[in-house]
């Protein structure tokens, strides 16, 4: 599927607005997701980066506004949205009583995949997260970093043309933070990746252009190194200052 | 249909993966085992009795009409039948939508080529199966009543219409309740009120008018529940259980419109 009508934005979102009863959780934002980049979503918890995806994947509606996700509307065609996406959740939001290979195998089942496709996937993934020395294991028996990498391999299961990550390091030990981190980074150029997350390291290690919200507005955009690198990057966090 | 199949196969894994299944089967079973034997102990003590007054054995004309394998036994197993499932079935139905909420995978479910229309009809499907097992597993003792009170066939199938409808009207019910929380909790303390509000309207003749209570009277589950332990299957009563199933899987689909635009 074309990203868009020229293939160059995997999301575009126009005067997107989000509210909850009277509490407006994003505030008519503007945003362009280049296609086949890892794009960073920042911003400190309760900033509606998760509100964002859940409008991006359809399972929330917008209040106003325009979004684009791969050429089509989340909020008409659900269905054609969520079939060309994956999504890896804030936290490892699994089957905890499923092994690793047969929760792959039903991730694939649920995507439309089968037969000899299906194996060759479910193989392709293990491999490729590395997860070959606990395919038989129970989910719920797993560390947390290897959910996490459970979780990543289900997304990518079906080669999806954008790939969403939230918070992927979120409740990791430093070291299952640096594996998750290379595994990410191994995916750049492949996918279009939106990683959201609060981590600044995180997003200047992977990501290639960055936006950051606060309040739900979208206070700064632009290359990683040029939004991140100007000065003191928390006072985006912290501060007022408006640099979109 | 094949990622409906990869849900079926996912929710019979879910479901024979925890112990709530298991247990439920075996306290259903268990419960109209000691049931039926308790009942079929106070039959056999009754003819003991008329057969030892009047001394003439077990000649049916010594035995008054009202003492039967079918009054004494079976309708009361069938009661109690009927009673153990509303409290049983609540709890294999209160995590079918609710755990999948309070872990978040729902909002994996949603995102890959299921429809909602396809989640509901998986987790439905799968529920019914097991309530269908569950009752196969309890059915041995009413069939046996009917079978040692020369009924038949026909009238045994009838009976486990009966119950395999009620059971799925209870399900269905339990279901909905499941499909608006994600505490699994609530899901069963409102399953188990909903199917004992629906369980039996007689009581409202006493507070009602009685066109209100009559109305009140046909949508109640036992009465149509009554009617198959007849042995009489009346489409009527077919087409009840139906439209609970399709009004409770169209409530649980507008779950997830609900949640879409939900504030």
């Amino acid at each position: 599927m074309a990203a868009d009508a020229s293939g160059n934005t995997a999301i575009r979102a126009r005067a997107l607005t989000r509210r909850f009863g009277r509490r407006v959780v994003l505030d008519r934002l503007d945003l362009d997701v280049p296609a086949r980049t890892t794009y960073g979503l920042l911003g400190e918890n309760g900033a509606g980066k998760t509100t964002f995806i859940r409008l991006v994947t359809g399972f929330l509606l917008p209040s106003a506004g325009d979004l684009e996700v791969l050429g089509v509307s989340p909020a008409a065609q659900p269905g054609t949205v969520q079939r060309n996406i994956g999504f890896v959740m804030e936290t490892s939001r699994l089957y905890p009583e499923l092994r690793v290979q047969a929760f792959l195998r039903f991730c694939g089942g649920i995507r439309n995949m089968g037969g000899e496709a299906l194996d060759a996937a479910v193989e392709s993934a293990i491999e490729r997260f590395q997860l070959g020395s606990v395919r038989n294991r129970l989910v719920e028996n797993l560390s947390k970093g290897y959910q996490q990498r459970v979780s990543l391999a289900q997304a990518f299961l079906h080669d999806p043309a954008l790939v969403i990550v939230d918070e992927p390091t979120s409740g990791l030990d430093p070291v299952q933070q640096r594996d998750v981190r290379d595994v990410l980074a191994s995916l750049r150029g492949d996918h279009t990746v939106l990683l959201c997350t609060h981590d600044l390291h995180e997003a200047e290690a992977l990501t290639t252009r960055v936006a950051v919200l606060r309040s739900g507005r979208l206070i700064a955009e632009g290359p990683t190194a040029e939004v991140l690198g100007a000065g003191d990057a928390l006072a985006l966090f912290r501060s007022g200052e408006n640099r979109a | 249909m094949r990622p409906l199949l990869a849900l079926v196969r996912k929710e019979f894994a879910s479901l024979f993966g925890a112990p709530t299944a298991y247990l439920t089967l075996t306290m259903v079973a268990l419960v109209t085992a000691i049931i039926f034997f308790e009942r079929l102990k106070v039959y056999n003590q009754i003819l003991i009795v008329y057969a030892t007054n009047t001394m003439g054995g077990f000649d049916t004309d010594t035995i008054p009409d009202h003492v039967n394998l079918w009054d004494t036994v079976f309708f009361p197993v069938m009661e109690a039948l009927g009673v153990t499932l509303l409290a049983a079935i609540p709890i294999v139905t209160m995590r079918v939508f609710a755990e999948e909420r309070a872990r978040g995978t729902d909002e994996l479910l949603v995102t890959t080529h299921l429809s909602p229309w396809q989640i509901v009809l998986a987790k439905f499907l799968v529920t019914y199966a097991f309530v269908a097992l569950i009752l196969a597993a309890s059915f041995v003792y009413p069939a046996a009543a009917i079978e040692q009170g020369g009924l038949g066939i026909v009238h045994l199938a009838a009976v486990f219409t009966g119950l395999l409808l009620l059971g799925l009207g209870i399900a269905s019910l339990g279901l909905v309740c499941s499909a608006f929380t994600s505490s699994q909790l609530v899901a069963a303390v409102s399953g188990w009120a909903a199917a004992f509000v629906f369980w039996d309207f007689g009581w409202s003749y006493s507070f009602l008018n009685e066109s209100t209570a009559s109305v009140l009277d046909r949508i109640a589950l036992h009465p149509r529940f009554g009617a198959f332990s007849e042995g009489i299957v009346a489409v009527e009563n077919v087409a009840y259980f139906g439209a609970i199933a399709l009004v409770s899987m169209a409530l649980a689909r507008f779950s997830f419109d609900l949640r879409r635009v939900g504030n």
